[in-house]
């Protein structure tokens, strides 16, 4: 009985590609945007504070107002990454969790009452 | 376990095999060969002196079980040989798979413009349906390709026209193509396969034949039986079980009973010799399992050397020869004067066909004057010649003989103590080694008690690479399937709408002579936007909107760059299935 054994495996592999949806990692989702974003941030501020002039940097300190003590300055690139960070992780998980529940719902829906023929018995 | 009388009926790779591995357990197994040599189609012939093989048989193998068996048997007799095998074509050597600099070389400049110019005219207007073999490769390789260097060789090997052999046949060779399969030529690339087994192989100083006839003696040694020359007339058995056979030999037919018995010959004369017979359904079945012949015609050429290859694939349609062998650089020693050459010519046939039955002069006259078209060696050079004719030498997969196999099978396998091994045992294409591979499980099968699959044993891919496909393939897979475009959509528009909603929320409670400048500039682009309360909302709406759109081509983008790479790794894999059958032959 192998041949029904066999096949059953590389279906099983092909209906994850073709039927079913990629399902994220928040907690991965989460870091990856977080240090993203952070860097970002961080990258951002040093490249203005090493560019210098009169005054550094007064678009990028707007962030301030959203992350208290932020400032265009070397110690401000470390709490902006921290701040930027947070929330890019905060963003990522919260997208990852939506996506999941929301492709879920959809899964569920598109095979509600389908049988794949490589699970009827054989 | 000493109360087991084995009987192996075939005296092949697979059968030899399964005789050496029970004498290792101390039992006597007594095989019977039909022929009057050990080896079946891996036997070695010999015509004044010189050796030849049916076929070439490059001794390679990644089973460390059948390795051990090889090295144990032949000792030094086991050489390690460089290995060179092209395509000859309108009197120029091709590499396959092709290389583009010596393809370039071989075709000229102008014809391997019309060669790249026909495949992209395929890729761009293919056959809407692929109805025939032709119409399959013409529309992966292009026509110009396809009549260059598949028409004529797969005429030859099938004996029908490409227009004439269908689709299906080559959908069955890539039937398993899996994703897995997909996913492994993703990352593991051809060229990383073992080095050597590509460029060099073991082979026995005198030919298969060597081997198989040290095996033959080491089994006699330990008190076996092989008895050449023995033909299986009848196989006798009450219900499920088989009794004994009934052998013709030069004194007459006698009965050999047994408690076990492993057959590696042809499945479908299995069947037939069954008394009683199975029932009628399976007779038809067995009757409709279908294989392709051979002949080879050695020529005894007057030159040291003609070639550099072991062998050649011919393509050029003016010759019905469909490969030469050149058995003096499989080794030296299998032509005994070193200014000869003996070359083995192959035609594809089938049993009683024209070729098959033609006289073995003219089939010599025939060989000496392809050569000599070929521009190989000259006629007069030839100065001798033999020719053998192997029978059933490949099983045929036609489009139905899955169907007829399985009707065969789950007859066979309802026999307690009877299993079939060997290459036409199982009628599946196993090399050598896959092949002796299903002779040692049987015998554990009957010594141990193991439950192997004997037909499951495969034919083309190595139990450690399984393995580490199917870890690969598990791993990678999951990473593969498709975004759902309304989901990442929804996920990064409620994402975005918040994120701005809070934003503008903060602001406002923030509070101040001007309440977000900056933020206000969204304005131009979400008309109407502005830092308040109602705005807020506003920026909800704008926020998910614009998080939507932008999620839903994201996930749309990826997912026809993941199709597309996917697909390209498709093809790709189509191409190396398709070559490894090319390289069957």
């Amino acid at each position: 009985m192998a041949n029904d054994t066999e096949p059953l495996g590389k279906e099983a592999l092909e209906d994850i590609v073709l039927t079913r949806a990629l399902h994220l990692d928040a907690v991965v989702q989460g870091v990856a945007t977080g240090l993203v974003v952070g860097l970002a941030v961080f990258v951002a501020t040093n490249w203005l504070v090493l560019k210098g002039g009169s005054v550094v940097g007064p678009h990028l300190g707007l962030l301030s107002q959203f992350f208290p003590g932020y400032r265009v300055t070397f110690l401000g690139s470390l709490i902006g990454f921290g701040y930027s960070f947070a929330g890019g992780y905060a963003v990522g998980y919260c997208v990852a969790r939506l996506y999941n529940a929301f492709a879920s719902r959809r899964d569920r829906g598109r095979h509600r009452g389908i049988t794949h023929p490589s699970h009827e018995r054989r | 376990m000493t109360d087991k009388q084995v009987v192996v009926l075939g005296g092949g790779p697979a059968g030899l095999t399964a005789a050496y591995e029970l004498a290792k357990f101390n039992l006597r197994p007594v095989v019977l060969e039909q022929n009057p040599f050990v080896g079946g189609l891996a036997s070695t012939q010999t015509y004044k002196g010189f050796s030849f093989d049916m076929g070439g048989h490059r001794f390679f193998t990644k089973v460390d079980e059948v390795q051990k068996i090889w090295h144990e048997v032949l000792r030094d007799d086991f050489l390690l040989r460089p290995r060179l095998s092209r395509i000859y074509y309108n009197g120029r050597f091709f590499h396959y798979p092709l290389k583009p600099l010596n393809a370039l070389r071989g075709l000229g400049f102008w014809k391997s413009l019309v060669v790249a110019g026909s495949y992209l005219w395929w890729q761009i207007l293919p056959y809407r349906e692929e109805v025939t073999f032709e119409h399959w490769v013409t529309n992966r390789f292009g026509q110009r390709l396809f009549r260059t260097f598949f028409k004529a060789y797969t005429e030859k090997v099938w004996g029908i026209s490409c227009s004439e052999l269908k689709a299906e046949w080559a959908a069955q060779r890539i039937k398993d193509l899996s994703l897995k399969t997909v996913l492994v030529n993703m990352f593991v690339k051809p060229r990383n396969t073992v080095k050597s087994l590509i460029e060099e192989f073991h082979y026995p100083r005198l030919g298969p034949g060597m081997m198989w006839t040290a095996v033959k003696d080491e089994v006699e040694r330990r008190q076996g039986t092989v008895r050449l020359n023995a033909e299986v007339v009848r196989i006798v058995r009450t219900d499920r079980r088989i009794e004994g056979v009934v052998v013709r030999g030069p004194e007459g037919e006698d009965h050999i009973s047994g408690t076990d018995f492993i057959s590696s010959m042809p499945v479908t004369d299995l069947v037939k010799r069954l008394d009683p017979p199975p029932p009628p359904a399976v007779m038809t079945a067995a009757g409709e399992l279908k294989y392709r012949d051979f002949l080879t015609v050695v020529l005894i050429v007057d030159r040291p050397q003609i070639f550099q290859d072991n062998w050649i694939y011919v393509h050029d349609p003016e010759v019905k020869v469909g490969r030469i062998q050149n058995f003096k650089n499989w080794s030296p020693d299998m032509v005994p004067d070193p200014s000869k050459t003996a070359l083995g010519l192959e035609y594809f046939c089938t049993e009683g066909d024209d070729l098959w039955t033609m006289a073995d002069a003219d089939l010599i006259a025939l060989g000496r004057r392809e050569v000599d078209r070929l521009g190989l060696a000259a006629a007069a050079d030839v100065q001798d010649g033999c020719v053998v004719r192997v029978p059933k030498a490949y099983p045929v997969y036609d489009s139905d003989y899955r169907d007829h196999l399985d009707v065969v099978r789950q007859f066979v396998d309802g026999l307690e103590n009877c299993q079939t091994i060997g290459r036409n045992g199982l009628h599946r294409y196993n090399n050598q080694d896959h092949a002796m591979m299903t002779g040692i499980l049987a015998v554990r099968n009957v010594v141990l008690g193991e439950k192997n699959d004997l037909w499951n044993v495969n034919a083309d891919q190595e139990y450690h690479e399984e393995v580490r496909d199917e870890i690969l393939a598990a791993v990678v897979a999951p990473t593969l399937a498709k975004v759902d475009r309304v989901a990442l959509g929804l996920s990064l528009g409620l994402t975005c709408g918040a994120l701005l909603w809070l934003a503008t929320l903060a602001l406002v409670l923030k509070g101040g002579a001007v309440v977000g400048p900056n933020l206000g500039l969204l304005a131009q682009f979400f008309p109407g936007y502005t830092v308040t309360l109602t705005g807020s909302f506003l920026g909800l709406g704008y926020g998910f909107l614009s998080g939507f759109l932008a999620g839903w081509t994201v996930a749309l983008l990826r997912n026809v760059v993941v199709f597309a790479f996917m697909a390209a790794m498709y093809r790709r894999a189509e191409r190396q299935a398709l070559r490894r059958l090319l390289h069957y032959f």
